[in-house]
């Protein structure tokens, strides 16, 4: 979609839906544009978010293969913070084979040892639990892709990333030197081969291209536990605050704002934030986002 | 023995090794020292560098101690490397009229000069036993080139399955998709030596085409070590009556001596080739109490062979001790963790290369010159090939000589290995006057050894820019180089890692 159409699609669509319910009289429910949800059992939120954002039947079609992409980057245990919550990838695989789905892949381009994140995430044991096919990056399968960015254009990107049917986004929220904060935008450093890097001059920009030439259907950041200081590896408790909290949307720039926000960040302070809005991917003002809260 | 007991035997002996090849391979996949401790020259070699008795290579007395009995057993039946040679000669000689020849006879004396040298050689402080030493070679060769290689070739073989479209991509997908879950590495590995290594395995594998067994008649120190101990066993081979001199026994023979005519107890393998290959039945075997002189073969060796063995060990042995490092007070390479004072590490590390084995990253690295002639081989930490994980000990696990002395996972973290420096004129944090923070980002220490602070300073384009300027505390860091492994420079790492500050003793006194 090109930026032009998408102001017009984004402007024709919030016409119509602030005229529609005055036509009709009464309002309906809208959908939220993203979910927060909290409780104490990280599958059970998880669960009750995508109920939330209208059921995984919404972004999961009968015999789609579905893409889980959690952050798996660095050899570390859950409770440091540094890897995705595999309950949390627990509750959307078993939502997606709930849906339809006709298979669920989790992958990711670990920074460290792929063999040692897998498993001492927990991700790579949960996986095998339920079935899943898990995989590690393919040097033979990287395809050059075309982000048609102002900074990132043309990089070697995993075909697996590109063939499946729905890519369901699933970072951890954390601290990160160079990028500020990592969530969603950042985490589709994962899908990227090659040098990746070189990508850390403009990286506010070139994250924002990233996140904005490739489609995320559905974000959904694992903020359970959060790592305050010395991301994105980390490895002290001491720097992990536990928020017990999930958040969906289909937006990526926003899912990052109200992830963002949750940190206790000014959105708009965040250069690849920044960089997103002046792309036209969102708004970045977590007040301006209607936002469903619940507690599971 | 009648051949058809005779047959019995050679087939338990080939069970035998196929068996011991296995548990060989399956105790090296599983990072397991236990093979090493059954190997006299290792342990020998490893009393006289150090003085000292490591406990678990008494186990090497026990087939030293069988030896006394059974002969060379242990070359014929047990040692994974001379399957291997048994496995080529054996192709060379199946089924072809032309068989291969043994080695000379002089040639079968070169092995204990080799050995001499070796002893001597250590006891001048240069344990080199590892180079030759069948176990450390096999166990170097297979982590250094064949894993790697069977790596890469299985990816040749198979990478069309990494396809999606075309009828090659839907037969090999399935092979592809099964050897990458279950056999490949998720990253290919590389290792320096790879060549090297790899082409003296398959010059002494091939030498078998050509001589039979040459490797463990000529020049094999642990067959030598048996050989000297064989020629005192219990055991040996004969010819009873009913033999019609024909030599047959001898056509198949590792060295070509056979029970009838010029049979050596310190050569013989106990391979019951040729009692198979005694067309009347006639080979036996002879008991006579060990020790007695009545039987025992000449070593054939001579003062002279004796006496020159030690003084080219002498002389060989004080060579690298008056190198350079003599003289040199800094030294450019790191080793792994949990490495001993240097020049403990040069006697005790035998090169086999297993910790380059467990290594999950490829850091750990055979070097070449770089640690002194003497230290080919020994592993290094290179982290332009790859890094230390932090949460990972198990190289310090792995090393049968305790040259890398074990660690718990507490202790690794903390231990010392090098200290990063930056190079200034490369980084881009101060070179170019640009945002970089690779190194900052990776590194992982809880504390950050590697910070950025903003500073003001002329960019690339000649204007004052802030940037987040790197910097190093190094106090903090442990030299795990996961910093160098990914700074996105091309040419060369603008962060290094060097043997600045390492916690061991870096001394060759």
């Amino acid at each position: 979609m090109k930026r032009r159409d998408f102001f017009k699609t984004t402007l024709a669509a919030s016409t119509a839906l602030s005229i529609a319910p005055m036509l009709r009289g009464n309002t309906p429910a809208p959908a939220p544009a993203a979910v927060i949800g909290g409780g104490n059992d990280p599958h059970a939120v998880t669960l009750a978010v995508i109920a939330a954002m209208g059921g995984m039947k919404k972004f999961v079609s009968k015999g789609d293969v579905v893409m889980l992409k959690p952050n798996i980057g660095w050899n570390r245990r859950v409770e440091q913070a540094a890897c995705t919550n595999p309950e949390v990838l627990r509750a959307l695989a078993e939502s997606a084979l709930n849906a339809g789905a006709k298979k669920v892949i989790v992958m990711d381009r670990p920074c460290h040892k792929p063999e040692d994140t897998y498993l001492r995430s927990g991700i790579g044991p949960m996986a095998r639990e339920l079935g899943l096919e898990l995989r590690h990056t393919d040097d033979n399968r990287l395809v050059l892709h075309d982000f048609k960015g102002k900074y990132l254009e043309k990089w070697p990107v995993y075909r697996d990333f590109l063939e499946v049917d729905k890519f369901i986004n699933v970072p951890i929220l954390k601290h990160h030197g160079s990028a500020e904060l990592t969530i969603a935008m950042k985490n589709l450093y994962g899908i990227l081969g090659g040098r990746r890097g070189k990508l850390h001059r403009n990286m506010g920009g070139n994250i924002a291209d990233l996140a904005n030439g490739f489609t995320s259907h559905l974000v959904v950041v694992d903020a359970w536990r959060i790592l305050l200081r010395n991301g994105p590896v980390g490895g002290r408790l001491s720097d992990v605050a536990v928020k017990k909290t999930v958040i969906a949307s289909t937006n990526i720039l926003e899912a990052d704002v109200l992830a963002a926000d949750l940190f206790g960040r000014v959105p708009a302070e965040i250069p690849f934030i920044s960089a997103g809005k002046e792309l036209g991917m969102g708004r970045i003002d977590p007040a301006a986002i209607p936002v469903k809260r619940l507690t599971a | 023995m009648t051949r058809a007991n005779a047959r019995v035997l050679r087939f338990c002996r080939v069970v035998s090794q196929i068996l011991f090849l296995a548990l060989f391979i399956i105790l090296l996949v599983s990072a397991s020292r236990m093979f090493f401790y059954f190997d006299p020259l290792l342990g020998l070699l490893n009393f006289l560098a150090t003085g000292e008795v490591m406990t678990l290579f008494l186990l090497s007395l026990i087939p030293l101690g069988l030896t006394l009995v059974f002969g060379r057993f242990f070359c014929g039946w047990v040692c994974p490397l001379g399957t291997l040679h048994q496995f080529f000669t054996w192709l060379g000689i199946r089924g072809k009229k032309k068989k291969i020849e043994p080695v000379p006879r002089k040639a079968l004396r070169v092995k204990y000069v080799v050995l001499i040298v070796l002893v001597v050689m250590t006891l001048m402080g240069t344990h080199l036993g590892g180079w030759l030493d069948p176990l450390s070679l096999l166990t170097r060769s297979t982590a250094v080139s064949l894993a790697p290689a069977g790596n890469h070739g299985l990816n040749q073989a198979l990478k069309a399955g990494a396809e999606d479209e075309g009828v090659a991509a839907k037969v090999v997908k399935p092979a592809y998709n099964l050897a990458r879950r279950h056999i490949m590495t998720a990253e290919q590995r590389g290792f320096a030596q790879s060549v090297m290594v790899g082409l003296i395995l398959i010059l002494i594998l091939g030498l078998n085409l050509w001589r039979r067994r040459f490797y463990c008649n000529t020049i094999c120190p642990l067959g030598a070590l048996y050989g000297l101990v064989a020629r005192f066993s219990f055991m040996r081979l004969k010819t009873r009556e009913g033999c019609k001199a024909c030599n047959l026994c001898a056509s198949h023979c590792t060295y070509a001596g056979g029970p009838f005519d010029d049979y050596r107890k310190a050569d013989c393998l106990v391979c019951f080739n040729c009692a198979v290959d005694c067309p009347h039945d006639s080979v036996a075997l002879d008991f006579t109490p060990p020790f007695s002189t009545a039987k025992r073969t000449p070593l054939d060796l001579g003062r002279r062979r004796v006496l020159g063995g030690v003084a080219a060990g002498l002389l060989a042995g004080a060579l690298p001790a008056v190198g350079p490092r003599a003289r040199q007070k800094t030294h450019g390479f790191i080793r792994p963790p949990g490495a001993v004072k240097e020049k403990d590490f040069l006697e005790k590390c035998v090169r086999c290369g297993q910790c380059m084995q467990v290594c999950p990253t490829n850091v750990i690295q055979p070097a070449a010159l770089e640690t002194g002639i003497d230290g080919l081989w020994t592993p290094v930490m290179r982290p332009d090939l790859g890094y230390c994980e932090y949460e990972c000990n198990r190289c310090t696990l792995a090393c049968p000589t305790l040259a890398l002395e074990p660690l718990e996972m507490d202790e690794k973290k903390e231990f010392k290995i090098g200290t990063a420096v930056i190079d200034r004129n490369r980084c881009y944090t101060y070179a170019d006057g640009y945002n970089c923070a690779v190194c900052e980002e990776h590194c992982p220490v809880p504390d950050k050894a590697i910070r950025f602070r903003e500073v003001e300073l002329w960019n690339f384009e000649g204007r004052l820019v802030k940037v987040k300027q790197i910097y190093v505390v190094p106090d903090l860091c442990v030299g795990c180089g996961i910093c160098q492994n990914v700074c996105p420079r091309s040419d060369a790492p603008a962060i290094l890692v060097t043997a600045e500050e390492e916690q061991r003793e870096f001394s060759y006194y």
